[in-house]
């Protein structure tokens, strides 16, 4: 590089260190200061997702789903049963698709809490973070008392769910939503309108839209971007297009559109979103339904492949799937948004301090076992 | 920030893209340094990414009415067979588009530019070893203006898998083709940064080919065989 001669020092940042969010490794090149390049190397955690997936049949491959993202396994497995459903032409009925879109947006929740609070841990506030953990576990009993596993499931599978609601669930569900709306409020005076929070993100790590496509950069960080764009609403699947909520985009209420404070802020708001559609399922859930009616005896599809893609909390998760007719998959290819998320970190993040770097690696709100797979 | 202080570091910059750096180092107050410097590596990135990026000027449009997406393979294929004849493989059918490599980027350039086509997102890129000898690589592109998406393949034979890099028209290319290459060996010719991704640097065979054989050892670890079955 030889920008500034005689003074630049290469510095790893990583494998092992609390700010990378797990076992990533960023090279970057200082100056004093002021970074002017980055390059990530990953491939710590890689445990062979697809190699896997190419040697168990169809099923078995839903708790692998669960391991990549571990912190949004229900929208992980969501993706995969609605790629599979499209390819098999199956149709599940309307509890099970209530059930799932209930799931995964509390999935939703849970995530950006663990998101924003690993944000605000990386840059020095402490007790937001117990705050927001404190909240998700309570998401997390409503998952365990649902399927009996905190945080990998396997709960989504094709042509239904694993088990039906138990008893209980619907009431516990709005005692949660009913004791967390007012609690968003509460983040929002601790931590998005903090001094030292705003002069730390505000006008920091600006992703402008142009550059944010060109990346693949999907989800809340495109959306913070100023970007309306929602899969959830633009290529909806399942039954998303019965609700209705708004989708939260970035306005750089503290600077510039597409900032570090834009992209929390974001998701801040994307919750309360959440709680809408939730509210709403649970108001419309069908009484009967067999959750298990659509379960194919065999999961053998057809010759083919199909491209799906669904709104995880981190933006647009892909599959690919090659099918050659057999009960195994011949290819199948996560795509997912963490990876693309985190390729951008040099064009948006050269140039700021070396303090900005880890505030905009914690904005992006990545996931390892996501990226390395 | 105050106008002369502005004004400072405008002539600084210029100074230091000029490749004076002794007034840059002289100053004093080291958070002006600092910001001086950061501004500096701003316009020195700016500079290298106009040469490189060459399809700046399509700006992106803010979408505020939802629309239903539609797959628009067989009427894409026959655009690219008008204006690049032979370039396709076999005719165009509703699934995908079937192209040889040879033209492949200049199809992606124009797939880019083309104001009614404006691809302007690489939904995912992967390969798949087809067998019969050939590897192929897939890509699913979707149009974010206007509400379509295709999916384009190219099959390359086994022993010469190349196919010209796409990773200065969509960014995002830049790691999906590494990760291509690191698991099916496909190369992407003019890739800038064509190294192994996710696997370490040296290690041998392409995983994701179908006929795979695990090395022996690596770096003196044993590495264990692939089990055959259940136990």
């Amino acid at each position: 590089m030889g920008i500034i001669h005689g003074e630049e020092m290469v510095l790893n940042i990583g494998p092992q260190h609390p700010a990378t969010h797990g076992v990533l490794r960023l090279q970057v090149r200082t100056d004093g200061e002021v970074v002017s390049q980055i390059t990530p190397y990953l491939g710590y955690l890689h445990r062979c997702f697809e190699k896997h997936c190419e040697n168990v049949t169809y099923e078995q491959v839903i708790p692998f789903t669960d391991r990549c993202d571990y912190l949004a396994s229900m929208t992980n497995n969501f993706g995969y049963v609605v790629a599979m459903e499209d390819l098999m032409e199956i149709k599940v009925n309307d509890r099970v698709e209530h059930i799932r879109v209930i799931m995964a947006e509390l999935q939703r929740i849970a995530s950006h809490l663990l998101g924003l609070g690993a944000f605000g841990l990386d840059i020095g506030a402490f007790t937001p973070f117990l705050h927001m953990l404190r909240d998700r576990e309570r998401i997390l009993d409503i998952f365990e008392m649902t399927c009996g596993a905190r945080l990998l499931y396997n709960y989504m599978w094709v042509g239904g769910v694993s088990h039906d609601l138990p008893v209980g669930f619907v009431e516990s569900t709005y005692r949660f939503l009913d004791y967390f709306e007012p609690k968003i409020d509460e983040f929002v005076n601790l931590l998005v309108h903090n001094k030292i929070f705003v002069e730390r993100t505000a006008d920091i790590g600006v992703m402008p839209p142009e550059v944010a496509i060109n990346y693949g950069v999907g989800g809340p960080n495109l959306r913070a971007s100023g970007l309306k764009w929602d899969l959830r609403r633009d290529d909806t699947y399942s039954i998303y297009n019965k609700f209705e909520f708004d989708i939260p985009v970035g306005e750089g209420g503290k600077g510039t559109v597409g900032d570090c404070w834009d992209r929390f802020y974001v998701r801040v708001l994307e919750m309360k979103e959440s709680i809408k559609i939730v509210r709403q399922a649970l108001a419309s859930l069908p009484k009967d339904g067999d959750v298990h009616q659509s379960l194919p005896k065999k999961i053998r599809p057809p010759k083919g492949s199909i491209y799906s893609r669904t709104e995880s909390p981190r933006g647009d998760l892909g599959y690919y799937i090659e099918s050659d007719g057999t009960n195994i998959p011949y290819r199948l290819k996560m795509r997912s948004p963490a990876f693309t998320a985190l390729s951008v970190i040099d064009e948006i993040a050269a140039g700021w301090l070396l303090s900005d770097v880890l505030a905009i690696l914690g904005s992006l709100d990545i996931v390892l076992g996501e990226i390395d797979r | 920030m105050s106008k002369d202080q502005e004004k400072l570091i405008e002539d600084l910059v210029d100074k230091g893209l000029a490749g004076d750096m002794e007034p840059i180092n002289a100053i004093e107050d080291r958070i002006l340094r600092g910001k001086v410097k950061s501004a500096l590596v701003k316009a020195k990135r700016a500079a290298k990414a106009q040469e490189k990026i060459e399809n700046k000027d399509t700006k992106v449009e803010v979408l505020n009415n939802p629309q239903k997406t539609e797959s628009t393979n067989a009427k894409i294929s026959d655009m690219i067979n008008k204006k690049f004849p032979g370039s396709l493989e076999n005719e165009g059918n509703d699934k995908f588009i079937q192209l040889k490599p040879e033209h492949w980027f200049e199809i992606s350039k124009w797939l880019r530019s083309e104001p009614s086509l404006f691809f302007d997102s690489l939904q995912c890129q992967t390969g798949v070893d087809i067998g019969d000898n050939d590897l192929e690589a897939r890509y699913n592109f979707h149009s974010m203006k206007h509400g379509h998406y295709i999916e384009v393949r190219i099959a390359v034979p086994r022993n010469k898998a190349v196919i010209p890099s796409v990773e200065q028209i969509w960014r995002v290319a830049d790691w999906f083709e590494r990760e291509t290459y690191d698991m099916l060996g496909i190369e992407f010719s003019g890739h800038r940064d064509l190294r192994r991704i996710l696997l370490p640097d040296d290690w041998e065979g392409w995983p994701l080919r179908k006929d795979y054989q695990v090395q022996e050892t690596y770096h003196g670890i044993v590495v264990p065989k692939m089990k055959e079955g259940w136990e």
